[in-house]
């Protein structure tokens, strides 16, 4: 005979299906990204302070060219968004590359969930993290570089705080996709894609001052667009926007959204690819 | 001597097939000057940004030649610390290395040939985009070719000298390694006024600043090359004297970077970190 609560035990757990799996599986992957980088604290050095190192220095080559005081702004919430582009392509983009190097990325593809909703559980908790590292970039602007933001629409700053942040991690979903092929290119391609990227967004001058490529980075770089969007917001005239700002937003929003689809279509093919090559578990190519 | 060119030797070739075997050699062209050229095209926007709004444009040029030799120190120094992690973290070789006839330091030497000579070509393209793009002018009028020479010559033994140090330190310290080398790359772009003079910094940290060789590198390049520094600091510093001061801060750091790094690594050795890895 079997006891009833040997059978309670051993009947097969109710299994979650549909939008709840991919819920639970997008929270629980949040929660490992903020748990994870809040227990090492090196990283917190690295993604919180030397971002805001780095413009530190723009901001003093502002100072000993005798530019305006209202140049240093710009190159303020330049550095502060650095740090969110920075989580995007190491925190994103090669998030699959450092799960195939620890010989985890099998469990990714072996879950009963689909890799979109750990992939943005993987963005939520990036953008979470970056923004709270942030404040040290935003103390010294305000108390060290004596930045001044006046009257902030609050909802037009939310709106395209959040809708940049949308647009970038799609991106760097669509990238993480792409480096399931990679080995060592993953490692070269961050790199690559770091200070290219802040030259043509204008990450520490106006991006008007790059003439035509500024207009084609803005239709190219989700970064480009978003910072001159918010400095906009934030700094009104001394932004030196580029185009219009519900012009901008309309553009983010068509980025957010097109990265979200090729992100998920890239996953699909990439992971296919990945499995029909056998990289997808190839360790130090 | 003959046996330490051989390994020398060896040494260089197996980092030139680490550095560069991951692509073709266009390719790889490319991604050696897109970092360097993008950090300069960056000031070059905040040139053209700042425009005719700026009180003192002529000091662009020598932020520009600084910028471009610092270089070395993100190719070089940092790199050394780099290759630290890609042997010991990501190919798990680091041990073999070790015990190899070449040894780490001689190993390490190597590497920092082939990353100076990754550097030599940042150098010369940015100086020659400076020249094509901006119109900036190398040497200038003014400038003094002999000490000039030996101030390159004196910077680079510096870098490569501090590279040991990041180097030694990178094994002794596996899971902060790569913090480290982002953090000294950041931190000496700020400290030695590589696009800024010295002078702007809070005064405790211009006496950091003081302590190392690249402030007086970068500074000892401008004046050599343009016929003014940037600092008023050490602008009042005679040419003889700011030779000397980058002479003594090189001697100790090589010195450092020789005796440190045996240090450091006999330190690794003992806690057993060697081939401790901690990332993968």
């Amino acid at each position: 005979m079997t006891a009833p609560d040997d059978l309670a035990r051993d009947a097969p757990p109710q299994r979650t299906r549909g939008f709840m799996l991919e819920w639970r599986a997008m929270t629980a992957r949040t929660y490992v990204r903020i748990v994870g980088s809040l227990r090492e604290p090196a990283w917190i050095f690295t993604d919180a302070v030397l971002p805001s190192l780095g413009m530190c220095s723009y901001v003093l080559m502002y100072r000993a060219l005798g530019a305006p005081r209202s140049y240093e702004a710009v190159a303020v919430v330049g550095g502060i968004l650095s740090a969110f582009w920075l989580n995007v392509l190491w925190g994103m983009g090669a998030q699959l590359y450092w799960e195939k190097q620890q010989g985890q990325l099998q469990l990714y593809f072996a879950a009963p969930c689909s890799r979109m909703a750990i992939l943005t559980g993987m963005a939520l908790g990036g953008v979470l993290t970056t923004t709270l590292r942030s404040i040290v970039g935003v103390s010294l602007g305000l108390w060290v570089f004596h930045v001044r933001v006046t009257a902030v629409d609050v909802g037009a700053l939310a709106l395209v705080f959040v809708i940049t942040m949308t647009a970038l991690y799609a991106l760097g979903m669509t990238l993480s996709s792409l480096f399931l092929l990679y080995g060592r290119e993953a490692w070269h391609v961050c790199n690559a894609l770091t200070e290219p990227v802040y030259f043509v967004s204008g990450l520490f001058f106006p991006i008007r001052a790059l003439g035509t490529l500024g207009y084609v980075s803005a239709a190219l770089v989700p970064l480009a667009l978003g910072l001159d969007a918010l400095r906009q917001v934030l700094l009104h005239g001394a932004a030196r926007g580029l185009l219009p700002l519900p012009i901008e937003i309309g553009g983010l929003f068509v980025f957010a959204v097109a990265f979200l689809f090729l992100a998920r279509f890239a996953l699909e093919r990439l992971e296919a690819l990945s499995k029909h090559e056998g990289r997808l578990t190839l360790r130090s190519q | 001597m003959r046996t330490f060119v051989t390994r020398l030797r060896s040494a260089t070739w197996l980092g030139w097939q680490l550095d560069s075997n991951w692509t073709d050699p266009f390719l790889f062209l490319v991604y050696t000057v897109l970092r360097p050229l993008a950090t300069g095209l960056i000031l070059a926007g905040i040139f053209w940004a700042v425009g005719s709004r700026a009180r003192t444009p002529e000091a662009f040029a020598g932020f520009w030649l600084a910028n471009a030799f610092h270089n070395f120190v993100n190719q070089a120094l940092v790199g050394m610390g780099y290759a630290v992690v890609e042997e010991r973290e990501e190919y798990e070789t680091l041990k073999f290395v070790v015990v190899s006839p070449v040894g780490m330091f001689t190993y390490l030497a190597g590497r920092a040939v082939v990353k100076l000579a990754m550097a030599v070509i940042g150098v010369v393209m940015l100086l020659a985009i400076g020249a094509w793009l901006l119109h900036l002018r190398w040497p200038a009028t003014g400038a003094h070719l002999g000490p000039l020479a030996l101030t390159l010559a004196l910077g680079v033994a510096a870098t490569v000298s501090s590279g040991f140090l990041v180097a030694g330190l990178g094994l002794s310290m596996p899971r902060a390694a790569i913090n480290v080398n982002e953090g000294i790359m950041v931190g000496l772009y700020l400290l030695c006024g590589v696009i800024f003079p010295i002078d702007l910094l809070p005064r405790a940290l211009q006496n950091v600043s003081l302590a190392l060789p690249f402030t007086y590198w970068y500074e000892a390049l401008r004046r050599f090359t343009l016929g003014h520094g940037a600092s008023a600091r050490l602008g009042a510093w005679s040419d003889g004297t700011l030779l000397a001061a980058l002479a003594a801060s090189t001697l100790a750091f090589v010195l450092l970077g020789r005796y440190g790094y045996l240090a450091l690594e006999r330190r690794a050795r003992r806690l057993g970190r060697l081939d401790q890895t901690t990332l993968f």
